[in-house]
């Protein structure tokens, strides 16, 4: 049973395995490469984001280092500096050289400046409000160490190394301890951030990972579900090929035993002298005629779908006239259309330019598209052919259309794309018992496109078909070689 | 007897002449510019205090006994600290010469006796460079010193003296632009 009878019948839960079937055929035939690129586009995305991940994860890591670095180098600076400040002022008591004295309280005063300096680089890069609060509180505590600082220096340098040591002792000590524990927190403080930041840098790099596991994951997904439909499709098309090639076994075997029934019909009455007189035996023999002539065509048929099935050119391509086209193809298809009431229209706009084709070829692919028509017509029995010349579809410049229409059942629109398929046959056609072996459109089809051609088709059920053979015009270059070799064979009428 | 005569005469007048020179030189508070030519060889010579130190200028006669230890103080609890160049150099000369109105050993003496008597508490404090000597002077708040007008910079304030100062053409502690050192 057909998709659409099944459709018809309300089955829609077989249907619906069928659509996907459909799809994945259709996506075989039509989309693999698609499917490839889709796939590969999958796979550079996840390249782009994991180099953005790894770069981000790096330069993160990078800060971290440099600030880190930076950060203890500046500490570590500070607390030297503040150190060296006490440091220098205590030295100036060691010696009673006024000179040296100046020396050391120059020192002290150089590392006091740094460390003003790095305390205003502290407050200027403090942005929580405990680093604000410790850089004023630093400020202040540096600064009442300093007052005491200045007046142990001055006492040393007036020689009152005894009043020196006794301010140092009771002012400079508990406000350098001050400043030593401001130095600590700085210090903690910046722990804490750089706690922070790697904690920070960990989270990134794990959520890097989850991120790359996820867009693996998808990918994976996405490859397995590509190549599986592409499995899918292949498997479905081989299965369809086989049934196809089956039912063209059983079609071809139907066309055949109907001509050969007849032929062993006839032979039998003969060789049993059943047919007596001239005009019997005459009778007879047309019978026979017509039934080898049928069996004769179908093998052709077939014979000649096999020989396109290596996908060779084995057409020679020259200038033809189009109305010699229609004559010779009109000619051939009497014996299709006579007798049997069907009116042939033709319609030929004047002046058309010669085409590019082999004549045995654009003859055969019309005859078919005629032999088509002669079959879908139904009781209307009317057929038209028309050429014409418009602007080509899908190259530049101009081309030569001929149209085969009928006004007959129509193809269905979701069959349009398949009966260009070798061996495909509607099953509203078979149904309707309407005999053919699916290769004639496909041979239609093949022959055009080896031309440099195109076969095309608009359709509409119970309104008819319109088949249309697009032909590339002969231009200068075509024409001045077809007259180098018209003495051997005169092409253009 | 003749030759013998006019040398010791000669002798006599030249070390009367030496010591008259002497005399007028070393005299504090002579009131004698330097005339241009001299001007032009002579370098003034700041007397400087640390910046915070509220007082503005003195008089010759307190520096002098500023320069003598004999004042010790600037205010009851703020100690003055002399600072003085080492021996020999041109600018201790002239303050020797012109402010103290001693030589370097009369000074020395003067010093010595001082601080064995108790008259002094503090020697001055010697410094090899004036760069020592203004930074000393920055770093101590009871400083004064001197340094040529060349030496001074912001660090350090200049003080009147005699309501003068270093630029001014009547100002007169001058110190040969020439000697440099020892």
């Amino acid at each position: 049973m057909s998709e659409q009878a099944k459709l018809a019948s309300g089955d829609q839960a077989s249907a619906q395995p069928a659509l996907r079937d459909r799809l994945l055929s259709a996506a075989y035939r039509h989309n693999a490469p698609f499917l490839l690129v889709l796939v590969f586009c999958a796979v550079a995305v996840v390249g782009g984001f994991v180099i953005r991940d790894l770069q981000a994860a790096n330069a993160e890591a990078e800060t971290m280092y440099a600030g880190s670095v930076h950060g203890l180098q500046r500490i570590g600076e500070l607390q030297y500096d503040a150190q060296e400040t006490r440091r220098a002022t205590l030295y100036a008591l060691t010696t009673s050289d006024s000179n040296l004295q100046v020396e050391y309280a120059d020192q002290s005063r150089n590392a006091d400046q740094r460390v003003k300096d790095a305390i205003v680089e502290y407050t200027r890069q403090a942005k929580r409000p405990a680093e604000n609060a410790l850089a004023t509180r630093l400020s202040q505590d540096w600064g009442n160490y300093l007052t005491i600082r200045d007046e142990v220096l001055a006492s040393i340098l007036e020689g009152s190394n005894k009043e020196a040591v006794s301010r140092d002792l009771s002012g400079g000590v508990p406000s350098f301890e001050l400043v030593r524990k401001d130095l600590d927190e700085v210090k903690a403080l910046y722990d804490d951030d750089a706690s922070q930041r790697l904690a920070n840098v960990v989270a990134t790099s794990h959520r890097s990972a989850l991120r790359l596991i996820g867009i693996l994951g998808f990918t994976f997904l996405l490859s397995s579900a590509a190549v599986w439909a592409i499995q899918r499709s292949r498997m479905l098309n081989a299965i369809q090929l086989a049934k196809l090639q089956m039912e063209f076994v059983a079609s071809v075997s139907h066309e055949l035993r109907t001509p050969l029934a007849v032929l062993s019909s006839a032979a039998d009455n003969i060789a049993d002298g059943l047919v007596e007189g001239k005009a019997e035996l005459r009778k007879y023999g047309g019978v026979l005629q017509n039934q080898s002539r049928r069996m004769s065509g179908l093998v052709d048929e077939i014979l000649l779908f096999a020989s396109t099935e290596d996908g060779k050119n084995r057409y020679v391509l020259q200038p033809l006239a189009v109305s010699r086209i229609i004559e010779s193809v009109v000619a051939s298809s009497e014996a299709l259309t006579q007798g049997e009431g069907f009116v042939i229209v033709q319609q030929v706009d004047s002046a058309l330019p010669p085409v590019m084709g082999d004549l045995s070829g654009i003859s055969q692919c019309l005859q078919n598209l005629i032999g088509n028509a002669v079959k879908y017509s139904g009781d209307s029995r009317w057929i038209g052919i028309r050429a014409s010349a418009g602007p080509a579809e899908h190259a530049p410049g101009q081309e030569v259309r001929i149209s085969v229409a009928d006004r007959g059942i129509g193809i269905d629109r979701s069959e349009i794309e398949q009966i260009f398929d070798p061996f495909y046959r509607s099953p509203r056609i078979n149904a309707a018992q309407i005999h053919g072996t699916g290769l004639g459109l496909a041979l239609a089809k093949r022959i055009a496109e080896a031309m440099g051609g195109k076969l095309s088709v608009v359709s509409e059920l119970s309104v008819g078909s319109t088949f249309t053979l697009h032909l590339r015009i002969a231009k200068g270059e075509d024409l001045q070689t077809a007259t180098g070799s018209r003495s051997a064979s005169s092409s253009i009428s | 007897m003749m030759p013998m005569r006019r040398l010791t005469a000669f002798a006599a007048l030249l070390a009367l002449a030496m010591g008259l020179r002497a005399d007028v030189r070393a005299t504090p508070g002579a009131d004698f510019g330097p005339t241009p030519e001299q001007a032009a060889l002579l370098e003034p010579l700041a007397i400087v205090v640390n910046r915070s130190n509220p007082v503005n200028g003195l008089t010759s006669s307190e520096l002098h006994k500023i320069f003598l230890g004999d004042r010790s103080h600037w205010t009851p609890d703020r100690r003055i600290t002399l600072v003085m160049r080492e021996p020999g150099e041109a600018e201790r000369k002239t303050i020797l010469r012109d402010v103290c109105g001693m030589t370097e050993d009369q000074f020395k003496t003067h010093f010595l006796h001082g601080l064995f008597t108790g008259e002094i508490l503090v020697s001055p404090k010697i410094l090899a460079s004036p760069t020592g000597a203004r930074k000393f002077i920055y770093n101590v708040p009871g400083a004064i010193g001197y340094l040529r007008v060349s030496d001074v910079d912001d660090t350090v304030k200049v003080l009147r003296i005699d309501e003068l100062l270093p630029n001014d053409r009547s100002y007169k502690l001058r110190v040969d632009a020439r000697q440099v050192g020892k």
